[in-house]
């Protein structure tokens, strides 16, 4: 496969220098192929989804519909009704956060998160326990950035009812780590408590089997997964969708409205409620795609594993620097990589980098709580993309070096 | 002693010899390394502003009539920025600073450092010099007896900012009520621009230590709420030209 060619952004020059785009964690470029159908849908197909007779409605509806289809292929979902298109994983959480803790939980219940989630799986449950009267406890990570099963599972069995749902991240966007997710949620599962798994990164890394997983709940984003923003998917179990009350109430999420009484649509558009971003969830399709054959392509795959261990072995010769996630087996590590350096300042780093093209994210990566746990108020990360060179993993390298130079 | 005009002029001849971005950049960290630092005991939280990139601390003392900045950040490159914009004002009068504009930021290419959205906390930096040449010349201009304390508590609010918008927050609408009583009981009620946002506590703790500092309070109680919500309607013609939204 020839990824650049497949990717307009990438060939542009950022201060005359070649760009180096390693921020990809938070945003992934797109494709051509997602490019043209977001302006052939735009010229096509404009106009409001499940709603009017004439041809281009239908259109669209049909689009949209075939971009949820590609989402419920691409997670392994059991059908439709378990896809909700939201606008981005904050979305998704913030939905869960709300409509479960009103179905499900009194005051003095818990929700357990880990010390390793983005504030997105942090404040959405902070806010929605504050109005329910609930709580949330916090698993730990250790030095090395891992979670324990074996202490989800006795905070479980100690908790003696009062946690109700565990919400994990799949893969920090800190941390960079493949967490045991499965192995989680049957633990959780023994003691009855259901789990939601944050995968803004990790959906992006391989495709999700959420039957497999088990998880109650999965969110992800389009923008890092080589779709637009603004698009983004909440899976859940039909059990739970179905029980929990609507999130926002508006168009196309009723059944019928009067004064007195509403009833609501089926799943999966009760929790669908306004005009959707229907471009961009049509737009799921081929991102989706792109991203499934990507994820099964050796080369790709290949290309991938030696930059991670080119990069991880060049970092730890540069003295004083210190890389964070540092799982016991090392495949549990995906290319990306946040980290410090004595006696240069990230929001520095990243600033001289930006000069020579190179996009790196710095600062506090919104997990403070987990970088406050290595003593750290900001960070520089490079994360990684299938369409990233070896030779820019040296370059990378090189421009490091010179700035953590020019900085002590 | 040299016009805050001259000094920038000065500036801008010292870096048109750079033509390569690193030079530049090498000289900015050598400034921050150089600059004289705060004193340890003045790196407090009422004089921290906060960015999500970088911290900056600066404090303020006046002297015959002239403004003394000192300050520091956790960021070098920002720091060597701090070092030319105390350059400017560092020993000005408060009028000076407040007629001043910090046009040399743009002549030597470091425009893009004061970017609201580079969150270095440089912008709200400059606001609080503002802040800081308001509140002198105002106490200078209007004998202590002068001003009611409802006044003086605007003032102190003057002095805090929202981390992210280099406004302050009495400007963009977010304090609802002031109440204060005979005996320096001060109850004020206020919201913030999201719900959700992560320094709630900070900002709270900075209207709370700003209003205490104002003679005559004894104490403060503030109520952070969420309704009605707040919304850029809310905001000062001041904040909102400043925000480009006029």
């Amino acid at each position: 496969m020839d990824m650049r060619s497949l990717f307009p952004a990438l060939d542009r020059q950022i201060y005359g220098k070649p760009l180096i785009y390693f921020d990809n964690a938070a945003t992934a470029q797109r494709p051509q192929a997602v490019l043209d159908f977001q302006r052939k849908i735009s010229v096509e197909a404009n106009a409001n989804i499940h709603r009017a007779i004439h041809k281009l409605s239908s259109d669209a509806t049909d689009l949209y519909e075939a971009g949820r289809e590609a989402v419920r292929r691409y997670l392994n979902a059991p059908a439709r009704e378990n896809v909700v298109f939201t606008s981005g994983t904050t979305a998704s959480i913030n939905l869960v956060a709300d409509c479960f803790t009103q179905r499900y939980m009194s005051p003095g219940d818990k929700v357990l998160i880990t010390e390793a989630e983005h504030h997105s799986d942090i404040v959405p449950w902070q806010l929605a326990c504050a109005r329910c009267g609930c709580g949330i406890e916090v698993l730990p990570v250790d030095e090395a950035g891992e979670i324990s099963v074996d202490e989800l599972d006795s905070r479980l069995a100690a908790a003696g009812g009062r946690i109700k749902l565990v919400a994990m991240t799949h893969i920090s966007n800190i941390l960079g780590i493949v967490n045991p997710v499965k192995e989680a949620v049957s633990a959780a599962h023994r003691h009855g408590v259901p789990v939601l798994v944050d995968g803004a990164q990790g959906a992006v890394h391989a495709p999700v089997d959420v039957q497999d997983l088990d998880c109650d709940f999965y969110a992800f984003s389009g923008h890092k997964i080589y779709a637009p923003t603004g698009i983004g998917v909440l899976y859940g179990k039909s059990r739970y969708l179905g029980e929990m009350p609507p999130y926002m109430g508006g168009g196309e999420m009723i059944d019928t409205v009067s004064f007195e009484k509403t009833t609501y649509a089926p799943l999966p558009l009760k929790y669908e409620a306004g005009t959707q971003n229907f471009t961009a969830a049509a737009c799921m399709a081929p991102a989706l795609e792109l991203a499934k054959e990507m994820a099964e392509d050796a080369e790709v795959q290949d290309n991938l594993r030696s930059m991670r261990d080119y990069l991880l072995v060049e970092l730890d010769k540069i003295e004083g620097l210190r890389v964070y996630g540092r799982p016991r087996d090392p495949e549990k590590k995906i290319a990306l990589f946040s980290f410090t350096v004595e006696g240069a300042f990230p929001a520095d780093l990243a600033q001289i980098l930006d000069k020579m093209g190179i996009a790196v994210r710095s600062g506090h990566m919104c997990a403070e709580p987990l970088l406050r746990r290595y003593g750290q108020t900001s960070m520089l990360r490079a994360s990684l993309a299938p369409y990233n060179t070896l030779a820019e993993c040296e370059t990378f390298i090189a421009a490091l070096r010179r700035a953590v130079k020019m900085l002590r | 002693m040299k016009t805050i005009q001259e000094i920038q002029s000065d500036i801008v001849e010292e870096f048109s010899v750079f033509t390569d971005w690193m030079d530049k950049y090498e000289y900015l960290i050598d400034l921050g390394k150089g600059m004289p630092l705060i004193d340890e005991k003045d790196k407090t939280e009422a004089n921290l502003i906060r960015g999500c990139q970088s911290r900056v601390w600066l404090s303020c003392r006046e002297e015959d009539g002239r403004l003394h900045f000192a300050a520091d950040s956790d960021a070098i490159i920002t720091k060597g920025i701090i070092s030319l914009l105390l350059k400017v004002y560092d020993g000005q009068t408060p009028a000076d600073i407040l007629a001043a504009d910090e046009e040399f930021i743009e002549k030597i290419g470091l425009r893009e450092n004061l970017s609201p959205t580079r969150a270095n906390g440089l912008v709200s930096m400059i606001q609080t010099i503002k802040a800081h040449a308001a509140a002198a010349k105002a106490s200078s201009a209007a004998p202590a007896s002068g001003r009611s304390i409802d006044e003086d508590i605007v003032l102190a609010l003057r002095q805090v900012y929202d981390p992210e918008i280099p406004v302050n927050i009495y400007d963009l609408g977010l304090i609802y009520d002031i109440q204060a009583d005979a005996d320096g009981q001060v109850f004020i009620k206020m919201t913030l621009t999201a719900p959700n946002c992560p320094i709630a506590d900070d900002v709270v703790a900075q209207v709370r230590e700003a209003v205490a500092d104002v003679p005559g309070v004894r104490d403060v109680q503030v109520d952070l709420v969420f309704e009605p919500e707040w919304t850029t309607d809310l905001m000062s013609e001041e904040a909102k030209l400043e925000l480009g939204m006029l």
